[in-house]
Formats: C-alpha cells, sequence, structure tokens
C-alpha cells in the first residue's frame, strides 16, 4: 500500500539517482518498479533531466501524484551504486517507509575523496590529456599545474555564482591565460597541447555521447535537453577562450 | 611510440576520471582498465578497420560488454564502469574545435568539425545500444535455458 509517505520517499531514491547521473531510463524504471511492488494499480511516471513527474492509481482508486524539479546534478557513481542496490532491496522486500528513509539518508552523508585527492587529480588529468594528445613532459608538467589551479578556481568560482555558462567563461578564460603566459615564458611548448588538456576537465564531451544515448533509447526530450545543455557548455568554454586571444591581441595563432 | 604512451595515459586519465565520479575501491581498477582497453581497441581497429567512426564503433561495443561483464562480478550498474571507461573515445577535441570555429566565424569549418563530433558521438552512442541489448538478450536466453534444463 503506497501511502504519500512513502511516495515521497520513492521520489527521493529517483531523484537521488538522476542527480548522481543515473540514465532518464533507469530513473522510471526503478521508481515504477518500486511502485508496482507496493501494490499500485497503475504507474505513470515522466522523467526528463530537470523534473520527475510521478502519478499513481491504488486498488482503493484514489489516485496519488508528486512531482520533483532538479535543478543541478553532479555524478557520484558511489551513491548511484547504493541507490541501485537499495531500490533491488525495496522491491523484493517491501519495507517500512522509515526503513527507507533512513536508508537515504545513509546514502546522502556518503563523502567523496577529500579535496587534496581532487586536486592531485585535476592535476593529473589535465597532464595526462596533454601526452595523450601528443604533448611533450614540458607541456605536461605546465598542463598539470593548471589543472590544479583550475579547480582552485572552479571551487572559488561556483561560490560565488553557480551559473554553467558563467562558470565555464571564466574557468577557460583563467586556463587559457594561463596557458599562454607559460607558453610566452618558455616553460610548456604548445599552447594548444597544454589547453587540450584541460578542456578535458571541462568540456562535456560525455554528456554529449550520454545525450545521443538517450535520444537512440527513445527518451527524446531528456536526450534533446542534455544535447542543449552540452552544446552551451561546449559554447561557453571556447568563448573564454576566445576572449584570451582578445586579451592577447590575436598572439595566439 | 605515440601509441604506448596514449594507451598509458588513456588508463590514467581514465583513472582520474573514476575518481572524480566518485568511485570506490577495486571498482577503480575495472574502471581504469577499461579505459585503456577502450583506446587499445581504437589503435587496434585501425590496422584492419576502414574508417574512423567504425574504430569507435566496434571499441565501444567492447567496452559496454567489458562494463556489463564486470558489473555482473562487482553487482553494481555497468554505468559505473562505462561511464569512466568510455572516456578515451569521447569527442571532446573535436567538441571544442567545433564551437572555436563557431566563434571564430569560421563557417565553413564549424560545419565539417559539427558533423565530424556528431558522429563520433553517435558512433560510440550506438555501439553502446548495440552491446548492452546484445547482452540483454543473452542473458535472457540463458535464464530462459537455465529454466528448461532444470525442469
Amino acid at each position: 500500500m503506497v501511502t504519500k509517505e512513502l511516495l515521497s520517499y520513492i521520489l527521493d531514491i529517483g531523484e537521488l539517482m538522476l542527480v548522481n547521473g543515473a540514465e532518464v531510463n533507469r530513473v522510471e524504471d526503478s521508481i515504477s518498479r518500486i511502485c508496482k511492488a507496493y501494490d499500485a494499480k497503475r504507474v505513470d511516471v515522466f522523467t526528463i533531466t530537470s523534473s520527475i513527474v510521478v502519478s499513481i492509481q491504488l486498488k482503493s482508486g484514489n489516485t496519488l501524484t508528486q512531482t520533483r524539479r532538479i535543478l543541478s546534478y553532479s555524478t557520484d557513481l558511489d551513491k548511484l551504486d547504493r541507490l541501485n542496490n537499495l531500490s533491488h532491496y525495496v522491491c523484493s522486500h517491501t519495507p517500512e517507509a522509515e526503513y527507507i528513509r533512513n536508508e537515504i539518508e545513509k546514502i546522502r552523508i556518503r563523502r567523496k575523496y577529500g579535496s587534496v585527492v581532487q586536486y592531485l587529480v585535476y592535476g593529473m588529468i589535465a597532464g595526462t590529456f596533454t601526452i595523450f594528445y601528443g604533448g611533450d613532459w614540458n607541456d605536461a608538467i605546465v598542463s598539470a599545474a593548471i589543472g590544479m589551479i583550475l579547480k582552485l578556481a572552479i571551487t572559488f568560482i561556483q561560490r560565488v555564482d553557480k551559473n554553467v555558462f558563467f562558470v565555464n567563461i571564466l574557468c577557460s578564460f583563467v586556463v587559457g591565460m594561463l596557458g599562454f603566459l607559460l607558453v610566452r615564458i618558455g616553460i610548456g611548448h604548445s599552447f594548444e597541447k597544454i589547453a587540450i588538456g584541460n578542456i578535458m576537465l571541462l568540456i562535456p564531451g560525455l554528456a554529449l555521447t550520454n545525450s545521443i544515448r538517450d535520444i537512440i533509447s527513445g527518451d527524446t526530450i531528456a536526450g534533446l535537453l542534455r544535447l542543449f545543455e552540452a552544446i552551451l557548455v561546449a559554447l561557453s568554454i571556447s568563448f573564454g577562450f576566445g576572449l584570451v586571444s582578445v586579451f592577447v591581441g590575436g598572439m595566439l595563432k | 611510440m605515440i601509441h604506448t604512451y596514449q594507451i598509458i595515459t588513456a588508463f590514467m586519465g581514465s583513472l582520474g576520471f573514476s575518481i572524480l565520479f566518485n568511485i570506490k575501491g577495486r571498482k577503480l581498477g575495472y574502471a581504469a582498465f577499461g579505459g585503456m582497453l577502450a583506446w587499445l581497441i581504437y589503435l587496434l581497429g585501425g590496422l584492419w578497420l576502414s574508417g574512423e567512426m567504425t574504430q569507435y564503433f566496434i571499441s565501444s561495443i567492447i567496452v559496454t560488454f567489458y562494463s556489463e561483464i564486470c558489473a555482473r562480478i562487482e553487482k553494481t550498474p555497468a554505468t559505473t564502469f562505462l561511464t569512466a571507461a568510455i572516456i578515451p573515445l569521447v569527442p571532446g577535441r573535436a567538441l571544442y574545435y567545433t564551437m572555436s570555429y563557431a566563434i571564430d566565424g569560421k563557417f565553413g569549418e564549424f560545419a565539417e568539425y559539427g558533423s565530424y563530433t556528431v558522429s563520433i558521438a553517435v558512433a560510440i552512442a550506438a555501439g553502446i545500444m548495440v552491446a548492452s541489448s546484445l547482452f540483454r538478450v543473452f542473458l535472457a536466453l540463458r535464464s530462459y535455458d537455465y529454466r528448461h534444463h532444470s525442469m
């Protein structure tokens, strides 16, 4: 028997899944499976990247509808893994609402890697992709250093404004400017290779691929939304780099 | 030589993104190895496949199979491994060039690079979809087989 309270916890599971990087497909599937497990007569779930709507018909004839608005995501596959286990458990054991609430709380407070590790990883990714795309060791070291500064910039700028467009313009401006200066001084050799290593940290290549996956699997609206977000982010990054070349007066080329 | 570097850096790049995506414990190793596998297959594909898109397609098929198998071993969704392993294939650089051509006003190159970028993304996405559907068919067949033998 689904109560209002229980439905809101089920939506919590769905919301957290979506926020932490699940496909739209999986979210809809999990929510409707759980509701069916609790003896709902009919379940209608509609999910796009920014909203979840669930309407269920109970055996008693009543209808329950709840909706969630999703404002931001950050991929956290550890949480997604736990949520997936939780949803499987809920489907097969149909526990009390109280139990689900406690489990969701436990998942919510799971931590990410510490900030020192995050900084090092930013450096590592930027450095390795510089080599991946054909840079030499000097470029890799410069790129790794800029990668760490980029992480600092992201943390700082996000405290001021969370708008994705704004954050990306400023971040890529920082990367471009530093890259240009370090190549000018002579520490780095190729501006392009340094920039590309750092761009891999910002550019939504994965989001682009996932959006097309959504479209192919039938979630056209969600896919198109994600596609446009990806294009917008890519545009803002190249806009940031464009600003650099305005500042340095076309010396980039 | 560049290829050796690329395979090693593909491993490290995927490892890095796995950490950013908060994958923990043993799964980190699986995910990073998947990234290396992706690029290795891509490069090997270049030896006898004609066409870059086919390389991307085949590589993402194999990586998806790999992720599905790891997912069965580790009892976690395949997305966990797939997201990190697909990183070396993803068209980050092409997407960036496309947009910077748009900003420079070079619309000829923009169109060319744009369709190139979208083709890569479509090739990878199609590979993933094909492989995961095939895997589902395979699982269904296996459980069907199992049920009929146990009767």
